[in-house]
């Protein structure tokens, strides 16, 4: 592996790297555009978040850059450590050191700034799944050994961020690791439990507040409760609807102005949608549409099975990401709070997709040498 | 969606590739496969998505922007700052502030617990209440309006994340009770609801536009350019003919008079005779407009113009006029009055005293009931009604306010002789306060009307002021009968009105009122007209003291209260006498009242001291504070920054005050005291 290095540059995959950076771009005059008159009446500056994510992204983007040169060896043996840490951190967030916003502990602080572990703790998992399936694979098909740790290990996770709460987070992670056990042979039947591992978590959930209950279902039918439950989606629906086909300009959308919550946030696309209408989103499913394929293709091309579960993992890191953020801001799946990647404010997120695209521009490199040694 | 099919396709034709080498290895390729199944389930959801964005965004676009629409847009009636009310030398009777309001964005309150015990010890009110408020609301709700700038400074101090200060305008009097009763006052939503408010609601509120403007969630409007304020619409200023200085005296001149004789209510009003101004418009008990909520109806009502009372005896003057306008009688043709007691019709009617004959001129001097109603019965009921119809009684005095009463005038069919007999004397018609100023206008006016003023910018039209404009009496008979009042005070029932050296026409009046059971009762309204000076009046002043219990006879109640509101309005004026001056100086150290705003005391030059010949001292006093000192000079600061209290003034604490307004008067604001 040493001797591929040389052409690391060359052989990387450059359209997933310039589609992430468009992307990027898009996302930082959203969120310019999004945050501005909110950020001017509560931080005293139009640019306060403007500024941060730029930070953010300028971290990220080193971040990024250093996954993609870091060596293979170097990330074979993270899996352990991340994944303690994650869990560690998981922990933390439940401490009197979290950082409560609006009834949810889902931060850390560090001064100005806070970080979200649930981002890191889902490229852990990834990571420990790629090792499990890709060293265990004679295993995978008994269920002690096989469908037990990865279940528990996740089901760990879970439950940590059940308990900040964060449903949109372990939703999440029991996405990746149905998709990742789906990937990896585990029987249908093991598989169902994962299944049955969502919906344990969903139940718990309705028991805990019915509330919530009538939450998740409210997006059958926003306008019902347009002003109480569903006042989200349904300002989220009249940003699209006012933004019809070409859009209000951009800067010019008026739901941003305290109607969405959250705008330059989770609900950044329903700005996209106002503003740039049907023709901004559609830009923006072909850039995102890029980016999923590419990573996608990355994995496809990967010889080694561990580097094939760590790409398909990662690529569906910002599949699942993006997927949700607009079935949830489109009123296709019921509301939780899940950040659009590259997209929405929110550093934590950034950086943790930065870091999953420079993980995936690595893995990239040795694709290119593997197809062409294979072509040979 | 090309995308997607991308994607699809892609895969399908790398999956027959794989199919093809299954042959080969069998375990790889189900992976490939199952690997497929999820690129290919998140290409075609993402394909769906796109749907959906074309759905939402093509499709429905009409429907849902329609309703976006609705939400963003509001159709604002935007009214200017309401104008002010000015007396006649400009000085600020009623004002339009910005003044706070405090609202929450409950979606920002973290701990609605410790906003809402926080916010209800400044603005004094259960924090429960608040809290109700709290979690009621979704995105703006009001937690109280109007506070003032202390609080206002307090709630900002705290600053609580999703405690916002809105302003608003809100009316002040900075006056307080000065002119209460005829300023009115107005509602929260800045509309006048009565008095001088209410009748020039329109010209106050000035011009008000309704905009479509756009608003954000908590229903502010947006000003794109973060200009807050835009007033072009003010309001126009109402310049009353009052004048506050001799308007405070006569409120202290009634209210005197209704404290000591413990009478039910009393009011005055002082006309300028050369221009039918009215200088005063007092009454007693007062009203403070700036808390109006605290008055009942009753003591809101502005009786003057609302009330009309049987006037009594300050009626003879125009019966004489009448009389003497038509012959009937000379100032010398003499009456007999009966020895005080005469039957007319079953009807027994008295004086106070036993008099037997008296010339024309003494019948008024003494006020003889019997003489009156004699001269009456010589002038028949036809020509004396019509010449009180002809001075305005009967119909609303031609006043700007809303609901004056038209008094009460029999019509000339229902006359009997007893009803004639008694309006001679003042009982069994009824006048208003103005129907009888103008009345007194038109004889001191040499028998020519005169329309009052209220204000100043206001005329009436053509056809009223002609109606108002009409001579009743002759210029000799006008004379004579100021000269008959002159006797009244030199010699008559007015004697305790009277002002050494200086002439004064008067008329007292001892009206018993009518019972609710038929009748009159034991119930008196007692009145002072007065004429300064008697032969060429230039100020009438009324004064009305209604119910009083402890007396209740014109000259004892009435005659004093016009004697000091003459007196010092002469002072004011500087036409008292030096004699009388010194004692008034002593009445007013003897009386024990403190000296009220807009009070002037007396220096021994006689010149009013006001509250001060300087500029006081205001810095760290409340800005309300300095604005009242200012309004008492007739000043109107500029004010500049934001705050409740002063911190620096122009011109500095000792400055005169400059005559005129050409003097720029500065106050700077802080936060903090």
């Amino acid at each position: 592996m040493a001797d591929n290095r040389q052409d690391t540059t060359i052989s990387m995959d450059w359209i997933l790297l310039i589609a992430v950076l468009c992307v990027l771009a898009f996302g930082l005059i959203m969120v310019l555009s999004s945050s501005g008159i909110m950020a001017e009446r509560n931080f005293g500056s139009k640019y306060h978040f403007f500024q941060r994510q730029l930070m953010f992204a300028g971290i990220g983007l080193v971040i990024m850059g250093f996954c993609a040169t870091l060596p293979k060896r170097l990330i074979y043996l993270l899996h352990y450590p991340l994944l303690a840490l994650s869990i560690c951190a998981l922990i933390v967030t439940l401490t009197p050191l979290g950082v409560k916003v609006k009834g949810a502990s889902r931060w850390i602080s560090f001064g100005p700034f806070s970080v979200q572990p649930m981002e890191f703790a889902k490229i852990s998992l990834v990571l420990y799944l790629s090792y499990f399936f890709s060293t265990k694979q004679e295993l995978v098909k008994t269920f002690s050994k096989g469908v037990l740790p990865p279940f528990i290990i996740t089901a760990t996770l879970c439950g940590l961020l059940l308990l900040q709460p964060d449903f949109g987070g372990a939703a999440v992670l029991a996405a990746l690791l149905f998709f990742m056990c789906w990937y990896g042979g585990t029987r249908p039947l093991y598989l169902g439990g994962s299944g049955l591992l969502a919906l344990g978590a969903g139940y718990l959930l309705i028991v805990q507040s019915p509330y919530r209950f009538r939450r998740l279902l409210a997006f059958l039918d926003p306008f019902k409760d347009a002003d109480s439950i569903s006042y989200q989606l349904v300002q989220s629906l009249y940003a699209f609807g006012s933004g019809g086909f070409s859009g209000q300009g951009l800067g010019a959308g008026k739901q941003k102005l305290f109607y969405l919550p959250e705008a330059h946030n989770d609900f950044i696309m329903a700005v996209v949608g106002e503003e740039l209408g049907f023709l901004g989103m559609s830009l923006f499913f072909i850039l995102m549409g890029t980016i999923l394929f590419r990573a996608f293709t990355v994995s496809y091309r990967q010889t080694e099975l561990r580097d094939k579960f760590i790409t398909f993992g990662l690529a569906l890191i910002i599949s699942l990401g993006a997927v949700l953020n607009l079935a949830v801001v489109m009123g296709a799946a019921p509301p939780k709070g899940i950040a659009m990647p590259f997209m929405s404010y929110g550093g934590s997120n950034l950086i943790a997709m930065l870091l999953c695209t420079g993980l995936l521009l690595n893995f990239s490199r040795t694709q290119v040498e593997r197809e062409g040694r294979g072509r040979k | 969606m090309a995308k997607a099919t991308r994607t699809r396709s892609q895969s399908r034709s790398k999956r027959t590739a794989t199919v093809n080498r299954d042959s080969v290895s069998k375990g790889r390729d189900w992976s490939r496969v199952r690997f497929l199944c999820v690129a290919a389930l998140i290409a075609v959801v993402w394909g769906s998505l796109w749907a959906r964005a074309f759905s939402l965004q093509v499709m429905d676009t009409r429907e849902l922007g329609r309703r976006a629409l609705r939400q963003h847009l509001t159709s604002e009636l935007v009214t200017g700052r309401r104008g002010e009310i000015l007396d006649r030398d400009n000085r600020v009777l009623a004002s339009t502030l910005a003044i706070k309001s405090v609202f929450v964005r409950p979606y920002e309150v973290k701990s609605p617990y410790t906003v809402s015990v926080r916010l209800a010890s400044i603005l004094g009110v259960d924090p429960k209440f608040i809290r109700k408020k709290i979690r009621k609301g979704r995105n703006f709700v009001w937690i109280k309006r109007k506070i003032d700038d202390r609080a206002a400074a307090a709630v900002k101090k705290l600053g609580l994340k999703g405690v916002y200060l809105q302003k608003e305008f809100g009316r002040i009097y900075p006056n307080k009770m000065l002119c209460g009763n005829l300023l009115g006052y107005v509602g929260v939503d800045e509309k006048g609801l009565a008095g001088i408010e209410y009748a020039f609601n329109k010209t106050l509120t000035g011009s008000s536009s309704k905009f479509v403007v756009q608003r954000d969630a908590a229903g502010r409007r947006l000003f794109l350019q973060g200009a807050e304020e835009t007033t072009p619409l003010q309001g126009d200023n109402i310049a009353l003919t009052i004048d506050s200085e001799i308007q405070f005296f006569a409120e202290q001149a009634v209210q005197h008079a209704v404290e000591v004789y413990d009478a039910k209510w009393g009011g005055a009003m002082v006309v300028d005779v050369a221009s039918g101004d009215i200088l005063a418009w007092a009454q007693a008990p007062m009203f403070n407009p700036n808390v109006y909520g605290q008055y009942s109806a009753s003591q809101r009502r502005d009786r003057i113009a609302q009330d009309a009372l049987e006037m009594g005896s300050t009626i003879k003057p125009f019966l004489m006029a009448a009389a003497l306008e038509e012959k009937i009688i000379e100032p010398d043709s003499l009456v007999f009055c009966e020895n005080g007691k005469w039957r007319l019709h079953k009807v027994r009617i008295r004086d106070t005293k036993k008099l037997q004959w008296l010339t024309a001129k003494k019948v008024l001097s003494y006020s003889s009931n019997i003489g009156t109603a004699k001269i009456g019965l010589d002038l028949g009921a036809t020509k004396y009604r019509d010449y009180l119809v002809r001075l305005g009684f009967g119909k609303k005095a031609a006043l700007p306010l809303a609901g004056q009463s038209s008094g009460i005038l029999r019509p000339l069919n229902r006359w009997t002789q007893i009803d004639l007999a008694n309006a001679a004397f003042g009982q069994g018609f009824a006048a208003t306060m103005p129907q009888l100023a103008e009345a007194y206008l038109a004889l001191a006016n040499g028998g020519v009307r005169k329309p009052l003023r209220l204000v100043k910018n206001f005329s009436l039209n053509e056809k009223v002021l002609n109606e108002n404009s009409q001579r009743i009496f002759s210029e000799e008979t006008a004379h004579t009968v100021l000269k008959m009042m002159a006797d009244v005070v030199d010699n008559g029932t007015g004697k305790s009105a009277a002002i050494a050296g200086v002439s004064i026409g008067g008329k007292t009046g001892t009206a018993q009122k009518a019972s609710a059971r038929g009748g009159y009762g034991d119930k008196y309204t007692s009145s002072f007209v007065g004429l300064v000076p008697a032969e060429n009046p230039r100020f009438i002043t009324l004064v009305v003291v209604d119910e009083p219990a402890k007396n209740y006879y014109g000259s004892k109640v009435a005659a004093p209260a016009f004697k000091e509101i003459a007196m010092r309005h002469m002072a004011l004026n500087g036409t008292l006498p030096d004699s009388e001056q010194s004692r008034l100086l002593a009445d007013t150290a003897s009386t024990e009242r403190k000296p009220q705003y807009g009070e002037r005391r007396f220096g021994v030059d006689g010149q009013p001291q006001a509250s001060g010949k300087s500029v006081p001292d205001l810095r760290g006093k409340s800005i309300r504070f300095a604005l009242e000192v200012y309004a008492r000079q007739g000043v109107i600061p500029s004010v500049k920054g934001s705050g409740a209290f002063v911190k620096k003034q122009q011109p500095a604490a000792g400055a005169k005050w400059s005559a005129g307004n050409k003097q720029q008067y500065i106050l700077w604001l802080s936060e903090q005291s």
